[in-house]
């Protein structure tokens, strides 16, 4: 899937999803909790909760808010090769202490130490697990919603407004690109390197002015409608059920028992 | 009269005349149309109506009153005098259909719940109620159009503007909108100015019809008499209405009586022939006898 895709494909996951019309504050407050915990199993090395808080919010994901399994790998494919990557970086070169093995190299003697492996193994972990909370919340909740919620907990309007607008003109300008590249395409462009950059830096330049105009445009269009300088909002918020709040806290604790349960256990 | 211009010229900073003393009068329930090739000034003019333009030289009078550019006459103006763009894409900008067509009446300051019923009652009227929640890049070209339409009703105005109404709509959609906006003329007395080079639409919605050349106005008057004028029609890059050619090459060369003022729709060219062959029935009967 190319990365125009695979960001049309999460914005309207946002929207079709079974959960889409639940309310923002349960799924956000949910998510981010989530992340929290999953940052603080981190440095509490304790790599179990990590992986249970995985399981949870892939099930929720696929199960209860009917996400496409193609697209939530889909999602997990840069990232996970990237910390994979960094990971065994990690074990390798890292940490201090106790050693697991030594080789002797003709220009120094390379340690693997425990703490390395034990390092990269919760590293690993603990970015599974925030991954899973964050797609959750990206699948399940759209960017209105986002902005609504912001909103409400007094992020400053400029910066909310603006969000919605970069929102809105990202999917115009990806498709006009995809039209330009074509359109390049066609004409029998991009075979060579250099000439591929040059293609690309051609694009850009044309797509930064059109945006200008854009721009331009838009704004005669708001004042057209009387754009007094504020988006003032439709309210529109499914409010959130006390008891999903509830559990939800009781979740949390439930995780930090466990947190503290399996404390250091992530040490080898 | 509802809006008066008189002798308004429009220069741009290059020193091209966009306008060039145009005056034309438009009267509370008018249907206007504004014919002209690309380049020959339509958008221009009609940016000069809301108060997007202002003009180098001449008057704009709204309800006998000249325009006042002060940004609380601008929004008064503006709540009055609606203007739907050529393209959908310029004027919705906000996430969802729904808080797209809301944006006008919440700038005017109406309560919410005001708002979500003139939100819905817009929707419905253009047929676009399903779609609420949807966002914009969700939508083909005509529904586009058809939300870009409900956000400028949401503001109740007394006067449409649209420029380039049918382009890039299908037969269906160009059909649909014209029956819309006939429908609010003649239901809410809404007055329409429409800007376009699509001059087959021109007859089935107009009732005063401008052409444009070059920033002036070269003729005034009913569909029916300016485009009976077709050495006129020709000379401005444009064409005839396909029936009014028809009819034209029939007269001129045929030899057919055909009245001065051509057929421009289809009823009125099944009149004509009809008529037509009422006439030759005659004839060839008194040539028998």
């Amino acid at each position: 899937m190319s990365h125009s895709d695979l960001y049309v494909e999460v914005d309207r996951s946002a929207y079709t999803n079974a959960l889409a019309e639940n309310s923002p504050v349960t799924k956000t407050f949910f998510a981010l909790s989530a992340l929290i915990l999953c940052v603080s199993a981190l440095s509490a090395r304790a790599f179990i909760v990590p992986i249970i808080l995985f399981i949870i919010c892939t099930t929720l994901t696929l199960g209860l808010a009917k996400v496409k399994p193609h697209l939530y790998l889909n999602m997990f494919i840069y990232p996970t090769f990237m910390i994979i990557l960094s990971c065994i970086f990690i074990a390798l070169f890292f940490g201090v202490g106790e050693p697991l093995t030594q080789i002797t190299l003709p220009w120094t003697i390379w340690t693997i130490h425990k703490s390395g492996i034990s390092m990269a193994l919760n590293i690993f972990f603990s970015v599974m697990g925030s991954l899973s909370c964050l797609f959750f919340l990206v699948l399940t909740t759209s960017i209105t919603d986002l902005s609504l919620l912001l909103r409400r907990v007094h992020v400053p309007t400029v910066l909310v407004e603006l969000a919605i607008l970069i929102y809105r003109y990202i999917f115009m300008f990806m498709e006009i690109s995809h039209t330009m590249t074509t359109a390049q395409k066609l004409r029998l462009g991009g075979t060579g390197w250099m000439k591929k950059i040059r293609e690309v830096s051609l694009l850009a330049g044309n797509l930064f002015i059109r945006t200008l105009e854009q721009g331009e445009r838009t704004f005669v269009a708001m004042n057209a409608r009387g754009y007094d300088g504020n988006i003032y909002a439709l309210e529109e918020f499914p409010k959130p059920k006390k008891t999903m709040i509830a559990a939800i806290i009781l979740f949390d604790i439930l995780i930090v028992a466990v947190i503290f349960l399996t404390l250091n256990i992530g040490v080898i | 009269m509802l809006f008066r211009v008189e002798n308004l010229t429009h220069q741009y900073s290059d020193g091209t005349l966009a306008l060039n003393a145009i005056s034309l009068t438009f009267d509370k329930g008018e249907r206007i149309a504004l014919l002209g090739t690309n380049g020959s000034g339509k958008t221009t003019l009609l940016n000069h109506f809301n108060g997007i333009l202002k003009p180098t030289s001449g008057n704009i009078y709204f309800e006998d009153k000249p325009l006042k550019y002060d940004s609380k006459s601008l929004l008064n103006l503006r709540k009055r005098v609606g203007f739907v763009f050529q393209d959908p894409n310029d004027q919705l900008f906000a996430p969802t259909v729904k808080q797209d067509v809301a944006f006008g009446p919440l700038n005017l300051g109406y309560p919410i719940e005001t708002v979500k019923k003139i939100v819905d009652d817009a929707l419905k009227t253009v047929g676009m109620t399903e779609y609420a929640n949807k966002p914009p890049h969700f939508l083909s070209g005509g529904q586009k159009k058809r939300v870009a339409l409900a956000g400028v009703l949401a503001m109740q105005p007394e006067v449409i503007i649209m420029d380039e109404p049918t382009s890039s709509l299908d037969p269906i959609a160009t059909s649909d909108i014209l029956h819309l906006l006939l429908q609010l003329n003649k239901e809410k007395g809404i007055s329409l100015v429409l800007a376009t080079h699509d001059v087959d639409i021109v007859p089935l919605f107009a009732n005063k019809l401008y052409i444009l050349n070059k920033g002036k106005i070269v003729s005034e008057g009913t569909p029916q008499t300016s485009f009976s004028n077709t050495e006129l029609i020709r000379n401005v890059n444009l064409r005839s209405p396909r029936i009014a050619h028809l009819f034209e090459v029939l007269k001129k060369e045929d030899g057919l009586p055909i009245p001065d003022d051509l057929p421009l729709t289809i009823s009125e060219a099944r009149k004509e022939i009809l008529h037509l062959l009422q006439v030759t029935k005659d004839q060839t009967k008194t040539q028998n006898l």
